[in-house]
């Protein structure tokens, strides 16, 4: 920042370290900081947790980080808008035989959006997050997102949703930083935060346990979590199993007497219950369909461009082919891809550059399609 | 420019009077009521004291008043105590499990107390409270002649200002022979109380409510036969709290009672006025807001407001920002924003779900001017949150 502005920025802060040390870094630079926590639904139910009010160990340790650092600090309560937005979309997606990624439906649907209007209504300039992620601000253009610096947690693939004219009013100050840079920046200033672990899980998921919350949400005797075969690709049965909500593509499906390989989930059909399985050979797609699309830049790659996909988080990007059509993208990938999972993700990069992405719809094989014909 | 801070329900500065009489007792020595040489005597000389004053003010007797650390504390000794004391006393054969009574409208340390006494196997029941604070009497005799144990309703709401009948709830208490708990946090000095004439069995005070130190109340037992204790140690506070007596607390808290009590007409009138200036200023903002309690006496210190489809949790934080200190209401520790039960009870629960509530509260530090400075603050913060329509 060569010439400093002063402003008023909202943080979201979810009482862990990043976005302790995001505020810290903030306030420090001289703006006028406003931490605030949504309260995105409710533990009180949830086995193993202490039964006291919604989410109150994060809501406590942020109002605590906040409190020494002098800075206002509000909860937000969003859980309607997260329920409807995040966790029936989780469940609808797995109803229909699909791996949802609920991070990046929060980050498109709920967070931002509602931190932004709320944040206007406090009179806030912009909006930050201790997202490893970094905005650049080239003179005179777009705000552009890269990849975090520290490439074991950056978090660009999670962001390809945001709307797009929130873009310029974002920061994240850790973006060029690096986790235990972080951890020491926490340490220094005497952050009760510094030393909390990571959150692994999904956060309405707190025990892991993601078919229990399908069992609560969805009608009794749903397909999704009732017995069902396991098929081959030539519609052989080989086996037997509980429920397909509780497959991914991809995921090794041990199958035990007279099946000495493994074999891999390749698909699930929700219509049949049936969950497919074979060889690790046939995971392999040529390209993806993806729709929800969304573009982060306002100069989106047309047909024909080479880009760059990720298609899982950790996974690094590969280089292909878009084809574009109404809001649908087609990617063709310059070598074949294991596990695409309809559900997850399709984030489209140039370099360390996030451009957009999308919300996976199938595999595309062209061997298949061949051999089909 | 210099925050304005209008939440005198929450917390209230300490009263000139209350520090003054408290000093001596900050400094030097301040020795144990219950020792026997000169530094113990001077420290119960001036416990008793303060005690004779505080029943004085409120027409008890100072055996009466026992000291608490807070109006929680009362609260919870006169709920969960009474449940101790009907369990350990002899009961009518076939009468079944205790049954409590509270208003529908009562604060927390009340409510959540109740709750207790229900998971420790008692009945609860509520008593409903109309939008004018009115209790339907009908109703009164029909929960009254179910026996309860114990009968607790508030004097003044927190949220509101409502005031209830009181006199007329404690004379049908009386005659049925129901003991009846009266909170009076938020009436103390505030409402001319006199126990004398108004047959309630206990009153929860709370010291700072009323400008005095944080940290002490005192539960008003006329019968303590009706009350068990909830902490046990060296029988201070006739057994019913025992605990070292805190001096500094009692006689600040008495200063802060006898300056309340001596000035409440004339204090009572000022802040009216002010209040009524926010009500009418603010009534006409672009969402026009309901008056809580509007339809019914109020103390004159609360103004509660309700912004239909304004997001709940938002007012106070924006307001904070824009330098004026307010609360949404009573809040959850976590300050998280769940319905209000106090609006539940009186309007309804869709009522609570989709109105902002905003509770603007006055004491005796507030001036003219920091109220006509609030105001277009206000205005314009409601302004901006309305425009930009969450």
């Amino acid at each position: 920042m060569s010439h400093f502005t002063k402003q008023r920025i909202l943080v979201a802060m979810s009482g862990g370290v990043d976005s302790s040390v995001a505020a810290a870094l903030l306030h420090e630079a001289g703006h006028e900081v406003v931490g605030v926590t949504m309260k995105t639904f409710c533990y009180e139910e949830t086995p193993g947790h202490s039964k006291t009010c919604c989410g109150l160990d994060g809501i406590l340790d942020a109002k605590r980080v906040a409190d020494r650092l002098g800075i206002a600090h509000y909860v937000f309560d969003v859980e309607e808008d997260f329920t409807r937005d995040v966790i029936d979309d989780f469940v609808h997606e797995y109803a229909h035989g699909r791996t949802p990624n609920p991070c990046v439906r929060c980050n498109s649907n709920t967070k931002f959006r509602d931190l932004m209007q709320r944040g206007r209504a406090l009179g806030c300039d912009g909006i930050a997050t201790g997202h490893y992620v970094r905005a650049v601000r080239p003179e005179g253009t777009e705000v552009e997102l890269h990849r975090g610096a520290d490439r074991n947690k950056d978090q660009a693939y999670f962001l390809w949703g945001l709307p797009r004219e929130l873009v310029r009013r974002l920061h994240f100050p850790l973006g060029d930083l690096t986790k235990p840079e972080v951890r020491e920046l926490a340490r220094a200033r005497g952050l009760t935060t510094a030393e909390k672990p990571e959150s692994q899980e999904i956060c309405f998921v707190p025990l892991g346990d993601y078919r229990q919350l399908l069992r609560d949400r969805l009608p009794a005797r749903h397909g999704a979590l009732e017995p069902g075969s396991i098929v081959t690709r030539d519609g052989t049965v080989v086996g037997e199993h509980t429920g397909y909500a509780g497959f991914t593509v991809g995921q090794r499906k041990g199958l035990g007497g007279g099946f000495p390989d493994p074999f891999f989930v390749l698909e699930i059909r929700p219509a049949e219950r049936e969950v497919v399985v074979g060889p690790r050979e046939e995971l392999f797609a040529d390209g993806m369909r993806a729709g929800e699309v969304s573009w982060i830049t306002s100069d989106p790659p047309r047909p024909g461009a080479r880009v760059e996909v990720q298609i899982r988080h950790r996974a690094p990007a590969v280089p292909g082919t878009l084809q574009t059509e109404s809001g649908a993208i087609q990617l063709h990938f310059d070598e074949p891809q294991l596990s695409v999972t309809p559900g997850q993700s399709a984030v489209i990069f140039d370099g360390s550059r996030l451009l957009g992405g999308g919300r996976i719809v199938r595999a595309l094989h062209a061997a298949a399609a061949t051999a089909a014909q | 420019m210099e925050p304005i801070y209008l939440d005198h329900a929450a917390a209230t500065p300490l009263r000139p009077e209350a520090r003054k009489a408290m000093d001596p007792w900050l400094t030097g020595v301040s020795g144990n009521p219950q020792s026997i040489h000169r530094w113990g005597r001077a420290a119960r000389e001036s416990l008793e004291d303060a005690r004779e004053r505080i029943a004085r003010t409120f027409g008890a007797t100072s055996s009466e008043v026992i000291f608490t650390r807070g109006g929680t504390e009362s609260a919870n000794l006169a709920v969960l105590g009474r449940l101790e004391a009907v369990r350990t006393s002899p009961s009518e054969p076939g009468s079944g499990p205790p049954l409590f009574v509270y208003s529908s409208i009562e604060h927390s340390a009340v409510r959540e107390a109740m709750a207790e006494v229900e998971a420790r196997g008692a009945r609860i029941t509520t008593l409903p409270v109309s939008p004018r604070g009115e209790v339907d009497e009908a109703e009164l005799d029909r929960l009254l002649a179910r026996r309860p144990v114990l009968l607790s309703v508030q004097w003044v709401n927190q949220e509101t200002g409502l005031i209830l009948p009181i006199d007329r709830i404690a004379a049908r208490c009386r005659e049925a022979g129901v003991p009846l708990h009266v909170d009076g946090v938020q009436a103390g000095g505030r409402l001319p109380i006199d126990l004398a004439a108004t047959p309630i069995d206990m009153l929860t005070l709370s010291a700072h409510k009323m400008g005095g130190p944080r940290g002490m109340g005192a539960l008003v037992v006329r019968e303590k036969s009706h009350l068990r204790p909830r902490l046990f140690g060296g029988g201070q506070e006739q057994g019913l709290r025992p605990g070292t007596g805190d001096v500094a607390g009692a006689v600040g808290f008495a200063a802060a009672c006898e300056a309340m009590v001596q000035g409440m007409e004339t204090e009572g009138e000022r802040l009216g006025r002010l209040r009524d200036l926010l009500e009418d200023a603010l009534s006409a903002a672009p969402v026009a807001p309901r008056v809580h309690g509007g339809e019914g006496p109020r103390a004159p210190h609360i103004l509660g407001l309700g912004f239909p489809s304004l997001p709940r949790d938002l007012l106070p934080g924006a307001l904070d920002l824009a330098g004026v200190g307010v609360s949404a209401g009573s809040a959850c520790r976590s300050g998280s924003t769940a319905p209000s039960p106090v609006l539940t009870g009186l309007y309804g629960d869709a009522y609570a779900r989709t109105t902002a509530p905003l509770r603007i509260s006055l004491g005796w530090s507030t001036t003219e001017s920091e109220v006509k400075r609030a105001i277009p603050i206000i205005l314009e913060t409601l302004e901006r949150v309305r425009s930009v329509g969450v």
